[in-house]
């Protein structure tokens, strides 16, 4: 039987964890509820947007002889080069959040690896940065701090690079990959193809009945111009969705870790009851032997 | 009276939407007025001003740093990157909206000659509220 002293302190160890965990999850659903809340109404305007660059780029493809020239949405048959980004949190505790990010980034690395296509691998947050690190797989260049705190000229910047990278024909794709926000108990990881844009969507049916004027401006730069946007667009909405989808995993692992500490303590505590038990009937049969050895 | 119906998006959210009577857009060509039954088109605009009449007939200065705008004959739908409106209850929340505006146009470094003009139109609306 274990000493009680030792289960006491072992309780005691448990309680505080738990203490420090239910905070933490406390903390997680507030900063939940307000990431939510941005993510919420950033996709208004990712809607929009898409519907915009739809148009204009279907009326382009549509009317146009040879159809749309801009390298953002022309397939590109033999890749020599592509970009990956992904996108974790800087912080751990958070479930399997960041290693769903990584066995995806992974698995398409592998994919391209074998059609003989190299990879420039490009990471935002520390955990992940880390993890690849560690494994020696090269990294082109990394941020922190950012995935934690979303922020839109800071993700301009860092996605600036494969935007002029590819519009250079340095490197021939780009994808993001990153877990989102589904709900409260899920997430869902998003493995997107941001470069070339896919323009199978684009409808010419659409585009004909369509009566929008373009002002005088030519369309082809006004493409150029709301593709940048688009671009940046898609990377900030990415750090936005991952942050809340990271603070509602957070919240689930905190939560589970809670029930456990609670489990624990009560398991802790029937063991110690026990222990107590049968120190006390330990004393009484001495007592009495002594009493039965005195007659 | 027809109204014509304005959306105003940001990648932070939607900043204004409601019916107004008219609305004035810095296009990239120009400035341009829309009223209800306008053409349908679309463009794209500079850093500026955006000038609604509401319903009221009260004007409200946005200041924009970038959009994209889509008209059609009873809607008119802009998306831009950066904005702030000058509105406010009262004169320390008009300051301020003042002094975020001012930080937006001092970012939008490449069209030094516009700030001026611009900068001036957001002191006016400004003024206007006080």
């Amino acid at each position: 039987m274990a000493n009680l002293k030792d289960i006491q302190r072992q309780i005691r160890s448990v309680t505080n964890t738990q203490k420090t965990t239910r905070a933490m999850k406390l903390v997680s659903t507030a900063k939940l509820r307000r990431a939510e809340e941005l993510a919420k109404r950033s996709r208004l305007y990712a809607g929009k947007m898409n519907q915009v660059i739809a148009e204009i780029a279907g009326r382009i493809q549509c009317n146009k002889i040879g159809g749309i020239d801009n390298r953002c949405f022309v397939e590109i048959e033999n890749p020599k080069m592509i970009d990956i980004i992904f996108v974790t949190a800087d912080k751990g505790l958070c479930g399997g959040f960041n290693i769903q990010t990584i066995k995806a980034v992974k698995k398409l690395i592998k994919e391209y690896k074998s059609k003989n296509v190299k990879v420039r691998l490009r990471g935002i947050g520390k955990k992940g940065t880390e993890f690849f690190k560690y494994n020696e797989v090269e990294i082109f260049d990394s941020v922190v701090d950012l995935s934690s705190k979303p922020d839109k000229d800071r993700s301009d910047e860092f996605i600036k690079t494969s935007l002029e990278d590819y519009k250079d024909g340095k490197i021939d794709g780009l994808h993001i990959i990153y877990n989102g926000y589904k709900n409260m108990i899920t997430q869902e990881l998003h493995v997107d193809r941001i470069l070339p844009v896919d323009t199978r969507g684009f409808n010419c049916e659409n585009a004909e009945k369509s009566l929008l004027e373009i002002e005088a401006q030519d369309e082809e730069y006004m493409l150029d111009s709301l593709i940048n946007r688009y671009i940046q667009y898609a990377m900030y909405y990415a750090l936005i969705d991952s942050v809340a989808a990271e603070h509602a995993s957070r919240m689930q692992a905190m939560d589970t870790a809670t029930n456990n500490a609670q489990d624990m303590v009560k398991n802790l505590n029937i063991e110690f009851n026990k222990a107590r038990q049968a120190a006390i009937t330990t004393e009484l049969i001495e007592i009495i032997s002594g009493v039965e050895s005195m007659k | 009276m027809d109204k014509l119906k304005l959306e105003i998006l940001t990648p932070n959210g939607e900043i204004f939407n409601d019916e107004v009577i008219s609305v004035t857009l810095p296009g990239e060509e120009g400035e341009f007025g829309v009223l209800p039954y306008h053409a349908s088109l679309s463009t794209l605009l500079e850093a500026g001003v955006i000038d609604i009449e509401k319903k009221d007939k009260s004007i409200e200065s946005i200041l924009i740093n970038w959009g994209v705008v889509q008209v059609d004959e009873t809607k008119v739908i802009v998306l831009v990157e950066g904005a702030v409106a000058i509105r406010g209850d009262n004169e320390s929340s008009i300051a301020g909206a003042l002094e975020d505006a001012k930080k937006l146009i001092n970012d939008i470094a490449d069209s030094k000659g516009a700030i001026a003009s611009v900068s001036a139109r957001i002191e006016s609306a400004a003024q206007r509220l006080l």
